[in-house]
């Protein structure tokens, strides 16, 4: 009778085990979240993603279909406030992360149709519809290429250039002095950007921090906190630079805006 | 038998009033302020009443044994809705009744009553121990007055006690001392504030106690008085803050404390529940007052201590999804959906109530479906401090939500829930409330129930979700992160180009100055020396006055800056001295000049001796051009 009793004891841990274990599993909680979202039940599928972001779970698809959810909720009539930045948080994460380029591009297309839902409520709103003013020059620049692909362009135009030079000085012949002039007339430039672009694509990948505004009114404060008079709030599902954060106050930049926001106003972007 | 069986349904089901059948009943909640009051103390029992069908009507408190009622103060509410020519109503009523206590026991009061639609409804009684006058928690201290002549003095938490003058019964020998509200030395004189918190290490949202104990010297004899305009609150800024007694509240004597050999009269000042917002070390500030009495101690200021709380996330581990950060406490979860049967494109009324004590959310996700749209709730609360000893938050918020249903047929409209982290059992939970099926008519105005109604409008287009995990790239170490890729990859080909040139700039550079080195008068006159030096060791006389001549001349270069070849005559005197040679030694120069030119062109054989001897002075002029 006490074996018996043990036995069920353990039968009923080695369950209770077993639950939390799956509970806990990533691809267990993904599974529950993909079904909730094909069955249309959008609550659930957030609960279901967002516990897989809180284990520290980062990938392309979870982040997409994270999106979904919040995209999906708003489609059905069960808006929260902020679901559409939480979309265009997940889209703009998912095509920051994927390798696939029809997740990349899915990813956009739903960006895009976020985005002009955000830009239409604006516009009855009575606010500026520029919802993306899109990354800076140099920024657009560096990201044509990877870090790497700079980096090597980089060290070839300086071997490329210091031949010339040798050669040019070496050289007796007219025609190899001028020959050699023109390659390192080219590679001198050509490296002075691949440097640049190389560092500024480090410096990216090792200290820029975005977010995307996730409330439907992140409004521009000063410094000190202070609701800024006349400012318009920042779009939501923006994605902006996170300059400092300070606190309950982040300090970012929005195209030529710099201004800080609410530190629960933003959901930062993963890498 | 069976005839008597169906004659008592019958009579009972015509005994009871139509509108009771038709109708639901209304919710209804009875409370007290407080569950332990004194003799001679006033409780408030307050009744809430919410229904759907009519207001609230003729509240009763029922049965007060022990208690006398003297008071009662009703407040009515209406909520109306209207979505679609769908109306939906609620009524309300809070009734506070003050009762007197009036003997000691434990009494069940109630249950209080309302009518609604013609019908009573009662809400569940409630006890209330009775204690002896002056062992009531909150009624003890102005039991104690005693009133003397003297005045003693004013405390801005206990304001009415200036009004009575008198003694504190506190200062009596006899009073027994709790070793609980003990400290090993006192925080000043007279006076002093003591703060603590029941737990000094919480989870993000779990509750944390805070308390400000004021000590009064009982044995000093002396009136103690604190200035009421220079009390200042502690800071909590990280923390939500819920005062647990109320603001206009006495202070409260708690008890008496033995500390360094001194009776101290504690009363407690402040109770708030703080609610951490985030993780980390957070800081509870002091709070501080400034005595005015004693004179002695007039102007000194009493604070209390800062406060830590260190602060952490409840664990990832077997975490729900839905889980929110801050949602700590222990709650549970009551719906109600009225009604059950609409037609399509209708709304339903869904009344949640989520109670319990912690940190209760301020607000719910309801569980979102195709083809049923959730509108905001209307949200009402009842919190504050509950629990025996009133030092735990907690209560209930109600959230009123008008749903519209698109779809035709059955539909399961989910259920509420809320996962929540309880600190007292160490683990998640989820509160559930299943709210059930309504049955929707289809209407011909509404769309074809397939659920898409709204969704035509809003987000069009969105792409397919995808079932499996990319998976996370493979992270790859970057060549711009290596100091070598930039010494060598980059900065070598350039540094060793501007080294070669360089280099070559050197060596030309060096070259140069080698040879200026080289040409230079002293080098002239070192190298004429030596050949002077060979020649007069050899054989040819002549050979020899011509190296002495240019050893000469050679030091008249290095030694005056003249040169005094091809001068004829006194002309080597004169150059010599213009160039600030002593005349003596000019004219030595010039004598020995004249001698190796004779010697050398003289048809005769030169002697070779002679040419020695003339060195021999040619060296000692040197020396006298040296020593100019």
């Amino acid at each position: 009778m006490r074996g018996l009793g043990f036995l069920f004891a353990f039968l009923v841990l080695f369950s209770c085990a077993s639950t939390a274990r799956a509970q806990d599993d990533p691809g267990t909680l993904f599974a529950q979240a993909t079904q909730a979202l094909k069955e249309g039940r959008a609550g659930d599928a957030i609960a279901s993603f967002e516990a897989l972001a809180d284990r520290g779970v980062v990938d392309a698809v979870a982040s997409y279909d994270r999106g979904l959810a919040y995209a999906t909720r708003v489609r059905i009539g069960a808006e929260v406030p902020g679901d559409l930045g939480r979309a265009a948080h997940g889209f703009e994460e998912a095509r920051d992360l994927s390798r696939d380029v029809r997740l990349t591009d899915d990813a956009t297309h739903a960006l895009t149709v976020v985005r002009s839902e955000v830009a239409r409520r604006r516009t009855r709103a009575g606010q500026p519809v520029e919802v993306d003013p899109g990354r800076s020059l140099a920024r657009t620049v560096s990201s044509l290429l990877a870090e790497d692909t700079w980096a090597v362009l980089a060290a070839a135009s300086s071997a490329l250039l210091a031949l010339g030079l040798f050669v040019r000085w070496l050289a007796g012949a007219p025609r190899w002095r001028v020959a050699c002039g023109v390659v390192a007339g080219v590679a001198a430039p050509v490296l002075a950007v691949s440097i640049a672009m190389t560092l500024a694509a480090r410096h990216d990948r090792l200290v820029l921090r975005e977010a995307v505004v996730v409330t439907s009114s992140a409004r521009p404060s000063d410094e000190r906190g202070i609701a800024l008079a006349g400012a318009t709030p920042l779009p939501e599902g923006a994605r902006v630079e996170i300059v400092e954060a300070r606190g309950p106050w982040t300090r970012v930049r929005f195209g030529s805006i710099d201004v800080s926001v609410a530190a629960g106003a933003l959901r930062d972007l993963a890498r | 038998m069976k005839a008597c069986l169906l004659f008592l349904l019958l009579a009972a089901f015509l005994l009871v009033p139509p509108v009771a059948r038709a109708q639901s009943a209304p919710q209804l909640q009875a409370q007290a302020d407080v569950d332990t009051v004194g003799v001679g103390d006033v409780v408030h029992l307050e009744l809430s009443a919410q229904s759907g069908e009519g207001m609230p009507t003729d509240p009763q408190p029922g049965a007060t044994p022990g208690f006398v009622v003297r008071g009662q103060s009703s407040s009515p509410s209406q909520t109306h809705i209207s979505i679609n020519g769908n109306r939906i109503d609620r009524f309300g009523l809070t009734v506070d009744w003050a009762l007197l206590a009036q003997r000691v026991g434990t009494f069940s009061v109630g249950p209080p009553t309302v009518s609604v639609g013609g019908s009573r409804f009662a809400a569940r009684p409630v006890t209330i121990h009775v204690v002896p006058a002056g062992q009531g928690p909150q009624r003890q201290q102005q039991q104690n007055q005693n009133p003397t002549p003297f005045p003693q003095g004013f405390s801005p938490f206990d304001p009415w006690r200036g009004l009575f003058p008198g003694v504190d019964p506190g200062a009596q020998s006899s009073v027994v001392t709790d070793p609980r509200l003990a400290l090993d030395a006192p925080g000043g004189t007279f006076y002093f504030l003591h703060a603590v918190v029941d737990n000094p290490s919480a989870v993000v949202g779990q509750q944390v106690t805070f308390s400000v104990y004021e000590y009064l010297d009982e044995g000093a004899g002396a009136g103690i008085e604190v200035d009421p305009a220079d009390v200042h609150d502690p800071t909590a800024a990280e923390f939500v803050k819920h005062p647990l007694l109320r603001d206009d509240q006495e202070a409260i004597l708690v008890g008496y404390a033995s500390v360094a050999g001194r009776v101290w009269k504690v009363n407690l000042v402040r109770r708030w529940a703080l609610f951490p917002l985030h993780a980390g070390d957070l800081v509870i500030g002091p709070m501080s007052v400034t005595l005015l009495r004693p004179r002695s101690a007039a102007g000194s200021k009493r604070a209390t201590d800062l406060l830590h709380v260190r602060v952490t996330e409840p664990p990832g581990a077997g975490r729900p999804p839905g889980y929110a950060l801050g949602d700590v406490g222990h709650f549970s979860l009551a719906a109600q959906v009225t009604p059950r049967d609409l037609e399509q494109g209708g709304a339903v009324g869904v009344h949640v109530e989520l109670s319990g004590k912690g940190n209760v959310p301020a607000a719910m996700a309801p569980p979102a479906r195709p083809g049923v749209e959730w509108l905001a709730p209307e949200v009402h609360e009842q919190l504050g401090s509950v629990g025996r000893e009133a030092d735990t938050f907690g209560g209930k918020r109600v959230f009123d939500y008008v749903v519209r249903v698109h779809l035709a047929g059955d539909v399961d409209l989910g259920e509420v829930s809320l996962p929540f982290w309880d600190p007292d059992q160490k683990r998640y939970a989820v509160a559930r409330a299943t709210l059930g099926t309504v049955h929707v008519k289809p209407t011909a105005a509404a769309p074809a129930s397939s659920g898409d109604g709204p969704e035509q409008e809003t987000l069009p287009g969105l792409p397919p979700p995808r079932e499996a995990l990319e998976g996370t790239a493979p992270s790859h170490a970057h060549p711009d992160d290596s100091r070598l890729y930039w010494l060598l990859g980059v900065g070598a080909w350039p540094a060793a180009f501007g080294i070669a040139v360089a280099g070559r700039a050197a060596g030309r550079r060096m070259t140069r100055a080698w040879h200026a080195r080289r040409a230079s008068p002293a080098t002239d006159l070192k190298e004429r020396v030596t050949a002077a030096n060979a020649a007069c060791h050899g054989k040819d006389a002549r050979a020899a006055d011509a190296a002495i001549a240019h050893a000469l001349e050679a030091a008249a270069i290095a030694h005056a800056g003249v040169s005094v070849r091809g001068a004829v005559g006194d002309e080597v005197v004169h150059r010599l001295e213009d160039a600030g040679v002593a005349r003596d030694a000019a004219s030595r120069v010039a004598e020995l000049l004249r001698e190796c030119e004779a010697a050398r062109f003289a048809p005769d054989a030169a002697d070779v001796l002679s040419a020695r001897d003339r060195w021999l002075r040619a060296q000692g002029a040197i020396r006298q051009l040296v020593k100019r």
